[in-house]
């Protein structure tokens, strides 16, 4: 083949490249670059590397030309990931940091940008609430940024109108207020956040009008926990969980596992403590429906949700038997009235509680009530536990429940608002039904709506305003320990979106100013350093040693007592309950319409596109009912059409529902998915009742499971043991995992090359989120199916989470695997290729060349994992002009017919290898990690370099928990796993 | 210009009889027609040893070997690739295909070899088409026939055969 | 019946039990019978018959075009279960197409007299079978458009060779080795019955179109005499490749790694199978042909009787074939086998209790019904002469060979090594279509290939009859008109039965 000289390529004789797809930072473009050492050794030759490179130069430029068309940069500096430690380069070529804000917390990120566009998120390292990780939705989000749906249009009563016309018409109709009775009528109901700026703007207004009201709402509020405090400590107080103190750890309705913002330090914390040993700590679980947190736990007592409150106050009765702080609960132990099984549970808890004194701690979660909060924070000072930490309420408004928005749909009634500016995320879909507040909102004159989408929310308010999305907007916000965080924008909004301070200051007159000017006056003003730290804030992404101050408020036990003795616990109750979780996925219905979160399996139930009324078997049995069976659920509302699906672990005589589905806004994928449990939400029992009717309707409904098979038929892909076990003849059972399988042919021989790649996959640190999922299906363009699709079993995810569950249907124990390509040395896929299109790298990949496949997939059926993936039509043949900005120029957009598959993120590892060879310096950990490492929580994915003995990976190789999958088929595969060991109480056992 | 004398026999026997005779009495350009093959044609005619099994050998072998050549080539010497851990060169998985190109080979050289070069096929015109009643010599009578010299006269041979049990004879002429 | 004892008995003691041909025969009216219905004007019932072939024809290429502008997902098709119908019907039709051959060419060489009259027959069901087949391996490709040449070593810039370590690289060898050479052999076999029907020919342009099909062939003693042994060298060619091409189709199984299809006992298996498949195939078509063209004089009883047996002995080897996978899964002690094997019966024991209850286990059982159970009439005289019972039980056969297939392509892939990605399998509209459509086909090349083609190897049974009155002559068989007797009794009986 004749040597192509290529410009863009470039070689010593001749002119560089052009600068404009080099430079790594705004400064080196000042600087003008140097084209010395730029590019790798023998870029001019047509071989290897260099026409890689070639293809990336190439397609960065398109991407460039792409994204210039449709593509505005901000007109500020914003300024790149800059003070980053030596060689943590997570991937190439540009990284912001930003944030993204759920629940009024931050999780810092830093988002990939390839010439403004940007394509992949990522956790910040040094932010405290991401610690480098992700969780689901912070990886989905890149996906709603360019979602084609989203609203672009201000209007008033559906007629477009621009932000000047609804400046001038608010600013008119605000003097009248504000001269008519102080802005009595005016009434604002917001996302819940903590944002400093926002914290001015209300306060400005509050001054500006002193009768108007604020109020945040969201159907996942946290109202109980600061009851709780409020019993508890007789203020509010926000309590947060420092786990890597707690080696005993009891979970009551809490689900610490799964990344909601702000927990993914805990899951980290976590899982640092599961290697087998001494320092071990043990989780109990006590739930209605089986959590990721239970999933994990080494015990779990599965209760209907009225039976928490006399678990807990059992509990504190077991601890306080002995006297000491809790000795007032002592007497109120028989009101509980346990069952014996439960009891037992208890007492063990207790005694092993009590045992590890400061080490233990009894975490609350969202949904327990008041009562059972007050109960843990009594324990947990009884305990002095030092995973606990207590701080000011992080939220403007501390209570974001459905009860503030009864007041306000009364207000309404009465007739008393004239203006309502609504923030929050889409209430008309989420409220419970009792408020009608649809009908509510129908009689304000006023109400201004701004959201992301047209959705049932802006179908009722006169005004609709479209609202940015965080990687479009300058903002702020504190992480879940108050720490600063600051989101900068990586484009200017897509579809012409307004931010929520824009909208707040358009109520002081200055709705004109850029959110940019209006963040940078507020910080100017409220901090002294902030003109020369600016800099260094938006770049690290947040402010240092911001942090909230611990606080250490008086625990008042008689009040609780009190509050106890009052309690009505009458745990025996007829019939069914209700228990109401928001969504592993859809969260409270805001991300409904992002086909990733649509298609990726629930951690537990691995239902895809659908939310069901989840049952044990025995109830099931009882109701004579099974999966796929469509059913009525009646709550003192208008009954709601489910389907069933049945769930080991579930607790009997309890339905449990999940929030977010049944949308009927304007989202195109939302529509007609699932069912809206709002009509059995009251506002007094957001979380669910007593007295659910379940009607049989004689029809089916076909759910999208993605493994309809939960045994492992006594094969064991997952090894998952308990400790004594494991001390015991656990090891040899591990062993067999591993021992080298005879073989005909000469292992090839990998000494001679500077990389060996491979994998390891820790099942102790795994807590099945499935953040990797979303992660990898961000990096490497994985195609999305639909339901039907997902129904024949032709899901594209080339990771996936495999669940299986052992033991009795009543109490099973959960163990998740993910499981993706392990790359085999001697992979039973190649030999029978019989075109070529996948074969063996000289580093020990397993790869895959797409445009070499005829698609006999003949690979597939010859995969003993099953992780190869088939695109039977082509999957990305309708995918929108912005969706398609969202893609990664490294990773090939697979067409029709064609055979795909992981790849060990092999598009990072060529990255990583330019880099080093420009540096002419081997290819350092840290700075190569694939999507589904970077993203986990746990940290329980590494990736690496076997023939380095300092690579975490290398040493997990080594270590005595690690055996290959399907190690006797003498496939050799490149990914171990770590056999996952559990920590039971010998007492439980 | 070639000119010929057609007999017609009712059975085969006689036809076999009649040909040895004229070869014995030193008769050259023979030739027998028969709807199926006719036991003792060959060596009344004194047909020589067919040369098809030695061609179908030679072409057998020689498909075999290309077989097995193209597969090591390509797959061990032109471009070498790491399969699965297989050794580039493993003779076992070379031996189906080897078998069917060399079976291939062989039967396409022995149907067209023999088709155009033994039988000298396809040919839509000869000479003893001319005979109308030769249509019969493909279904149920069998035919000799026999090349006149220059100026010899057609009745003596026609006689002849008529003495041998021909039922009938004809003459023909046509160009070969 | 005018019929006496003495020589039904006389009969019976005769060497060769029924008669080769029935019925006084010189090469006049072997012509006539044989040859003549080609200058027939077709008959109601074959045009109606063809209807029914185009009809379905054309369903077969909505759903081929379907499959190629939409996609393999029109197919049931999933992960796991990526191979399917297309390959189940692929496997079917090549087994089919394997009795032709082997009649013609393995008979051949043993001398088997009784072949030359179904020869021809059977190579033109074996021909059209492998056309049906052959249109899957390319059709359940992702990309059939690249599948077509890059299956093929041709030298490509970018250097990359087929893989000839996969199987399915051997598959293509193999097949279109397969389908080239019967082509020849069969149309070698023609050359002379072309001739034949040029010369008997009524009309210019009938004795145009067969002169040139037929190269102008006369005859002649020296194209007989190269004839014979280029004839008999490719029998000999063909019988270890019509080995060879199943024991290929079975190394896509054998030499994977999925619990029951990684079996060493699956090439002489799949063999038998493929031989028992095709004789019932061929009883299928020949029964209802060789009373439609009045061919019963030429395919006697006697043809029919043998056939049975030959399906009764492949029979019992896929029998003890099923018998032997079942038994090694449990002797080998791998579990996934043990798994495999019980999943299929049907009755899971031992740690696999847990397991649900397979859906496909009635397709197994049938499998067994079909190609053990019934075949077994053929124990009898009576279920091998009875030609009604002959031909119900060839169809049921053939269902049988289909569900074979599915047990192993489907069955074996749904429930493989990780239970987490079990799944099942349904077929679409499209499949069926596919399965239906090359079936209506298939039928539509034979009925015409049945109109303007001599359906029995004429000249071949002019020699046999020429044979065969030399032998009557020197008294080692008994005297025709004996046979004639039978004829009138085996019809005699027919008509009892109807």
């Amino acid at each position: 083949m004749p040597s192509l000289k290529l410009p863009i390529v470039g070689s010593p004789g001749e002119q560089p490249a052009p600068p404009r797809t080099q430079w790594r930072s705004l400064e080196e473009r000042e600087r003008g670059f140097e084209p010395t050492g730029e590019f790798p050794p023998g870029a001019s030759e047509i071989g290897g590397t260099s026409r890689r490179e070639f293809v990336q130069l190439l397609g960065a430029s398109m991407a460039f030309a792409g994204a210039a068309g449709c593509l505005k940069q901000p007109s500020e500096q914003i300024l790149p990931y800059t003070r980053q430690p030596e060689e943590i380069v997570p991937g190439r070529p540009l990284h912001y940091a930003t944030a993204s804000t759920l629940g009024g917390r931050a999780t810092g990120l830093l988002i990939t940008a390839f010439e403004g566009r940007a394509t992949k998120v990522e956790g910040n390292p040094e932010h405290p609430s991401s610690l480098g990780a992700t969780g689901l939705f912070e990886q989905a989000s890149i996906l709603q940024l360019y979602d084609p749906n989203r609203a672009a249009v201000l209007q008033e009563k559906n007629r477009p109108r621009s932000w000047r016309e609804f400046l001038a018409a608010q600013n008119d109709r605000a003097n009248a207020l504000r001269a008519k009775d102080g802005g009595a009528g005016l009434r604002f109901l917001l996302e819940p956040g903590s944002s400093p700026l926002i914290g001015e703007l209300r306060a400005r207004i509050q001054r500006l009008f002193p009768n108007a009201r604020f109020r945040s709402y969201s159907a996942v509020s946290e109202d109980a926990a600061l009851q709780g405090a409020r019993l508890a400590f007789g203020g509010a107080v926000e309590t947060r969980f420092d786990l890597s103190k707690a080696r005993v750890i009891a979970c009551l309705e809490a689900d610490p596992l799964y990344p909601w913002p702000g927990s993914i330090p805990a899951m980290r914390a976590w899982a640092d403590k599961r290697e087998p040993g001494s320092g071990m700590n043990r989780l109990y679980a006590v739930e209605c429906a089986l959590s990721v947190t239970g999933m994990n736990a080494d015990h779990r007592l599965r209760i209907r949700p009225s039976q928490l409150a006399p678990v807990a106050l059992a509990l504190a009765a077991k601890l306080g038997a002995g006297g000491g702080a809790l000795a007032p609960f002592a007497a109120l132990g028989a009101k509980a009235r346990l069952e014996p099984r439960q009891q037992r549970f208890v007492d063990a808890l207790a005694r092993d509680l009590s045992r590890a004194g400061r080490q233990g701690v009894v975490m609350a979660g969202p949904r327990s009530p008041a009562l059972v909060h007050a109960l843990a924070h009594a324990i947990n000072s009884s305990l002095s536990s030092e995973a606990v930490r207590h701080q000011k309420p992080l939220l403007h408004d501390a209570e974001t429940g459905a009860e503030g928005l009864r007041e306000l749909a009364a207000e309404i009634r009465s007739g008393a608002v004239d203006t309502l500016v609504v923030t929050a995320a889409n209430p008309v879909h989420t409220a419970p039904y009792e408020l009608n507040l649809a009908k509510a909102l129908d009689a304000v004159p006023n109400a201004i709506y701004r959201g992301l989408y047209q959705d049932e929310t802006s179908q009722r308010c006169a005004w609709f305003v479209p609202a940015t999305h965080p990687l479009e907007e300058w903002g702020d916000a504190r992480a879940h320990d108050g720490t600063v965080t600051f989101l900068q924008p990586l484009v200017q909004p897509l579809f012409n979106g307004i931010t929520e301070a824009q909208v707040l200051a358009a109520f002081l007159g200055e709705g004109d100013k850029s959110p940019y000017s209006l963040l940078r006056e507020h910080w100017r003003s409220a901090r002294a350093d902030a003109e020369d730290a600016w800099e260094k804030w938006i770049s690290d992404g947040f402010i240092q040693g911001t942090a909230s101050a611990a606080e250490s408020p008086q625990l008042r036990v008689d009040a609780i007592a009190a509050a106890a003795q009052a309690a009505r616990l009458d745990a025996a109750a007829p019939g069914l309950e209700l228990n109401v979780v928001p969504d592993y996925r859809l969260y409270d219905g805001r991300f409904a319409n992002n086909v990733w979160l649509q298609e990726t399996p629930d951690p537990v139930t691995k239902l895809t596109w659908d939310n069901a009324a989840l049952l044990s078997p025995k109830t099931a049995r009882e109701l004579g009912v099974q999966t796929h069976d469509a059913v009525d659920l009646g709550l003192n509302g208008p009954p709601v059409h489910a389907a069933v699906l049945v769930v080991p672990g579930h607790a009997d005589g309890a339905v449990t529902v999940s929030l977010g589905y049944g949308r009927s806004g304007g989202e195109q994928n939302a529509g007609g998915v699932g069912f809206d449990v709002a009509p059995l939400r009251r506002a007094g029992a957001p979380w669910g009742d007593r007295g659910l009717t379940v009607t049989k309707l004689g029809r089916r409904h076909r759910l999208a499971i993605t493994q309809e098979h939960w045994s492992m038929e006594g094969r064991d892909p997952a090894l998952d043991m308990d400790l004594h076990e494991y001390e015991g003849h656990g090891r040899e059972r591990i062993e067999e995992g591993r021992v080298p399988v005879a073989t005909m042919h000469t292992p090839w021989d990998y000494s001679k090359v500077a990389y060996k790649w491979g994998m390891a996959i820790d099942l102790a640190r795994c807590t099945g989120c499935s953040a990797c999922m979303v992660a990898c299906q961000s990096e490497n363009n994985v195609p999305v199916v639909g339901k039907t699709n997902v129904e024949n079993s032709r899901e594209m995810h080339w990771l996936r989470l495999d669940r299986y569950f052992s033991g009795s249907e009543e109490e099973p124990r959960a163990t998740t695997q993910p499981m993706l390509c392990v790359h085999c040395e001697t992979a039973p896929c190649e030999y029978v290729c019989p075109v070529n299109a996948t074969v063996h790298s000289d580093e020990g990949l397993n790869e895959m060349v797409y445009n070499r496949c005829i698609g006999t997939r003949y690979c597939s059926n010859n995969c003993p994992y099953k992780v190869r993936r088939f695109n039977y039509f082509n999957y990305t043949y309708d995918v929108a002009d912005v969706e398609k900005l969202r893609m990664n120029p490294d990773v090939t957009v697979r067409s029709r017919g064609v055979m795909e598959k992981c790849t060990y993120c092999v598009q990072r590892i060529e990255r990583a290898r330019i880099d080093s060879r420009v540096q002419e310096r081997p290819i350092a950990e840290k700075e190569l990690q694939t999507a589904c490492q970077q993203a986990c929580p746990a940290h329980a994915i590494v990736f690496g370099n076997l023939h380095d003995r300092a690579h975490e990976v290398t040493r997990k190789h080594a270590d005595e928990r690690h055996y290959f999958v399907l190690n006797d088929l003498g496939t050799r595969p490149r990914t171990a796993y770590l056999a996952r060991v559990r920590n039971p109480n010998p007492e439980l056992t | 210009m070639k000119r010929l004398v057609l007999a017609e026999f009712a059975e085969p026997e006689p036809m076999v009889e009649a040909a040895r005779k004229l070869r014995d009495s030193g008769r050259e350009g023979l030739d027998a027609y028969s709807p199926y093959p006719v036991h003792g044609i060959d060596d009344a005619l004194k047909l020589p040893r067919s040369k098809v099994p030695l061609v179908a050998l030679i072409a057998g072998l020689s498909g075999a070997a290309g077989g097995y050549v193209l597969q090591w080539w390509t797959n061990a010497v032109d471009y070498e690739l790491n399969v699965a851990n297989r050794p580039p060169h493993a003779w076992p998985t070379n031996i189906p295909v080897t078998f069917e190109s060399g079976v291939l080979l062989c039967a396409l050289t022995l149907f067209f070899g023999s088709l155009f070069y033994f039988f000298g096929l396809p040919r839509t015109y000869h000479p003893v088409f001319e005979a109308e009643e030769f249509r019969s010599a493909s279904l149920d009578k069998f035919w000799i026939s026999a090349e006149m010299k220059d100026g010899e006269d057609p009745r003596d041979l026609e006689r002849t055969l008529l003495e041998l049990g021909a039922r009938r004879v004809t003459h023909v002429e046509g160009e070969e | 019946m005018a019929v006496s004892a003495a020589t039904r008995l006389e009969a019976r003691r005769a060497l060769e039990p029924l008669p080769l041909l029935e019925g006084v025969q010189d090469d006049g009216t072997i012509n006539k019978t044989l040859l003549d219905y080609v200058w027939r004007k077709p008959g109601k019932g074959w045009l109606l018959l063809v209807g029914l072939g185009l009809a379905g024809t054309g369903l077969l290429t909505l759903a081929v075009v379907v499959t190629v502008a939409k996609g393999i997902g029109m197919w049931g098709n999933n992960i796991p279960v990526a191979w399917a119908f297309g390959i189940i019907n692929f496997v079917w039709w090549i087994g089919i197409g394997h009795a032709g051959t082997l009649i013609s060419a393995i008979l051949l060489l043993f001398q088997q007299k009784w072949r030359t009259s179904i020869n021809r027959f059977a190579e033109a069901m074996t021909l059209f079978a492998v056309l049906q087949a052959a249109l899957f391996p390319v059709l359940h490709t992702g990309r059939p458009w690249f599948a077509i040449y890059w299956l093929f070593p041709y030298p490509s810039t970018n250097r990359i060779w087929p893989q000839f370590k996969s199987p399915l690289m051997w598959d293509v060898f193999a097949v279109s080795t397969y389908f080239i050479t019967s082509l020849l052999f069969w149309y070698l076999g023609l050359i002379p019955d072309l001739a034949a029907l040029r010369d008997s020919s009524t009309s210019r342009w009938m004795r145009r179109i067969y002169g040139i099909l037929s190269f102008g062939w006369r005859g002649s003693a020296r194209h007989w005499h190269h004839y014979k042994i280029a004839y008999l060298l490719l029998a000999g060619l063909a019988t270890p490749l019509v080995l060879s091409v199943h024991t290929i189709v079975s190394y896509d199984f054998a030499v994977s790694v999925v619990p029951g299809w990684h079996e060493t006992i699956f090439p002489p298996y799949f063999v038998a199978g493929a031989v028992f498949s095709g004789f019932a195939m061929v009883m299928t078509l020949m029964v209802p042909a060789r009373r439609f063209l009045r061919l019963k004089h030429v395919v006697t009883a006697r043809h029919l009787e043998a056939m049975c047996k030959i399906m009764l002995a492949t029979s019992l080897i896929v029998g003890y074939g099923y018998l032997l996978e079942h038994f090694l899964s449990w002797y080998s002690g791998n579990p996934y086998d043990f798994y495999q094997y019980a999943n299929r019966r049907g009755i899971l024991y031992g740690p696999f209790k847990s397991a649900a209850q397979d859906p496909y286990i009635p397709i197994f059982w049938l499998m067994v019904f079909c190609n053990v159970v019934v075949p077994s009439i053929f124990w009898s005289k009576w279920g091998r002469t009875n030609v009604y019972v002959m031909w119900i039980a060839a169809i049921f056969i053939n269902i049988g060979m289909w569900c074979e297939r599915f047990v192993i392509v489907v069955i074996s892939l749904h429930r493989d090594y990780l239970p987490s990605n079990w799944a099942l399998y349904k077929p679409t509209w499209v499949d069926l279509s596919l399965l239906f459509g090359t079936i209506c086909f298939f039928s539509l090349l034979f009925l015409l290939f049945l109109k303007f083609l001599p359906a029995v190897a004429v000249q071949e049974v002019k020699e046999l009859r020429h044979e065969l009155q030399q032998a009557h002559e020197r008294h080692e068989i008994p005297d025709f008109s004996q046979e004639l007797v039978h004829v009138t009794e085996l019809e005699a009986g027919e008509e009892d039965k109807r």
